[in-house]
């Protein structure tokens, strides 16, 4: 068809040159489908598994949840963005990491409505989609990375087609160093053990003193957990101290830490942003440390709410997509899932 | 749905058991067989399974060293198949190729 010198578009015409790709993402407690169409996001339907206080998520009853809820959430984003499968370029899904039983239910899903509705199917690392996520939302460049959530603890940064690991913790996640300290004081994990904790911390007053541990460019959480779990059945039983001490103390020292991880990197990157992902970053406390931080450094400090720090399927959209229109193809026999995935084993074929 | 019992065979010492599933088309089972095949068996030796398609019929075999380690297979299978089966129902029937 020959075009007229000056291209002019009907909107169907423009709308159909869009890629749109659909998201599947359910590597820990949260069942997620989004659907991206070139930078925005058309719908993020969520569900999250949430256990009695004291307890923490199996895989295989986590696996049960996503398998009972899944199916309901994928007609759900299909309907609140006003799709039909035809409209789909790409499916993506999380590859990993991960915990086995729920990848693989989220993973089998994603596999049946690609073949299906004949689409190109892209596995996703995890922590990937929160970059890209992060990096959307908040239009940072190229920012010094803090991934904090329940399963990682990393300060990334990007350099020749990796986001490469600055620093990381060598045991325990934050997040979950948090979680199981919630799970010792029994506070409720619903909408999340660390949201609860937040918001105890505010009304704290004393400081316990915490071992501090740093070290290199690395953290390690799981020696103040055994330390805080230890104090906690002492104090609170004498009442040297309430609850919400020592939630406020457990926030105060593992973000300074973190803090301090973040900022070495970026002297050694000389990076002037950084941009806070995962379900611990939409912590406002951590973001208000980080904040004073950046100001000092006259850096720039970009971090996101809820709706997509917290796992969620747009963000394994947005990382399909990127992925998708840098031209990456898989087989079908290689969409098999890994618990493990480091964050550098991606080639970031999309960035410069 | 056919199954056999889960026999040790005399040649082997291992424990068989095959599967049988149905689909109403060749396409079907092709594109159950493809969601189904891409993860291994989480464990490392002791049990193997094959996945195969004859007509519109989805075929496994699994053979095993132990009755524990084949129940497990066999049942997390059933609950995947499940799942594959339902989709297909709420999202297909499978595009025009």
């Amino acid at each position: 068809m020959q075009r007229p010198a000056k291209w002019i578009f009907s909107e169907s015409e423009k709308l159909a040159a869009m890629t749109v790709v659909i998201g599947f993402e359910g590597s820990a407690n949260k069942i997620g489908i989004g659907i991206i169409r070139d930078g925005e996001v058309l719908s993020n339907p969520r569900r999250t598994y949430i256990t009695p206080p004291g307890q923490g998520f199996m895989p295989s009853d986590t696996a049960r949840h996503h398998r009972a809820v899944i199916l309901t959430v994928l007609k759900e984003a299909l309907e609140q963005a006003g799709l039909k499968p035809a409209d789909i370029d790409c499916v993506a899904y999380t590859k990993g990491p991960g915990m086995g039983a729920p990848l693989v239910t989220v993973a089998l899903v994603a596999r049946t409505v690609a073949q299906l509705w004949g689409k190109p199917l892209l596995g996703v690392n995890h922590c990937i989609g929160h970059i890209e996520m992060g990096r959307l939302i908040t239009q940072a460049d190229n920012p010094t990375v803090l991934y904090v959530s329940g399963g990682n603890t990393q300060v990334i940064s990007y350099s020749e087609r990796r986001y490469r690991i600055f620093g990381e913790t060598i045991d325990i996640a934050v997040g979950n160093c948090l979680d199981r300290f919630a799970r010792v004081i029994k506070i409720s994990n619903d909408p999340s053990p660390g949201y609860n904790i937040e918001q105890m911390a505010k009304k704290g007053s004393q400081y316990v003193e915490l071992p501090y541990t740093v070290k290199g460019m690395d953290v390690s959480f799981s020696g103040i957990l055994s330390y805080i779990e230890e104090a906690s059945h002492k104090m609170l039983s004498s009442g040297q101290c309430a609850a919400e001490d020592l939630c406020f103390s457990l926030q105060e020292t593992v973000f300074s830490m973190l803090v301090e991880i973040t900022e070495r990197a970026m002297a050694h990157c000389g990076s002037k942003e950084v941009l806070i992902v995962g379900g611990v970053g939409c912590n406002l406390r951590l973001q208000e440390m980080m904040g004073v931080m950046c100001k000092e450094r006259g850096a720039k400090l970009f971090a996101t709410d809820e709706r997509f720090c917290i796992d969620n399927g747009a963000m394994i959209a947005q990382a399909g997509w990127e992925m998708f229109r840098s031209g990456q193809v898989m087989e079908l026999e290689d969409s098999w899932i890994t618990q493990r995935y480091r964050t550098d084993e991606v080639e970031v074929t999309w960035r410069n | 749905m056919a199954a056999t019992d889960g026999d040790r065979n005399a040649e082997t010492g291992q424990l068989e058991f095959s599967l049988e599933v149905p689909f109403p088309s060749v396409r079907e089972a092709t594109v159950a067989l493809r969601s189904l095949a891409p993860d291994g068996e989480p464990r490392r030796g002791g049990i193997s399974k094959q996945l195969a398609v004859t007509g519109s019929t989805l075929s496994v075999r699994w053979s095993a060293d132990e009755a524990r380690i084949l129940r497990v297979s066999v049942s997390s299978f059933l609950d995947h198949l499940a799942l594959v089966a339902e989709t297909m129902e709420m999202f297909g029937p499978p595009v025009a190729q």
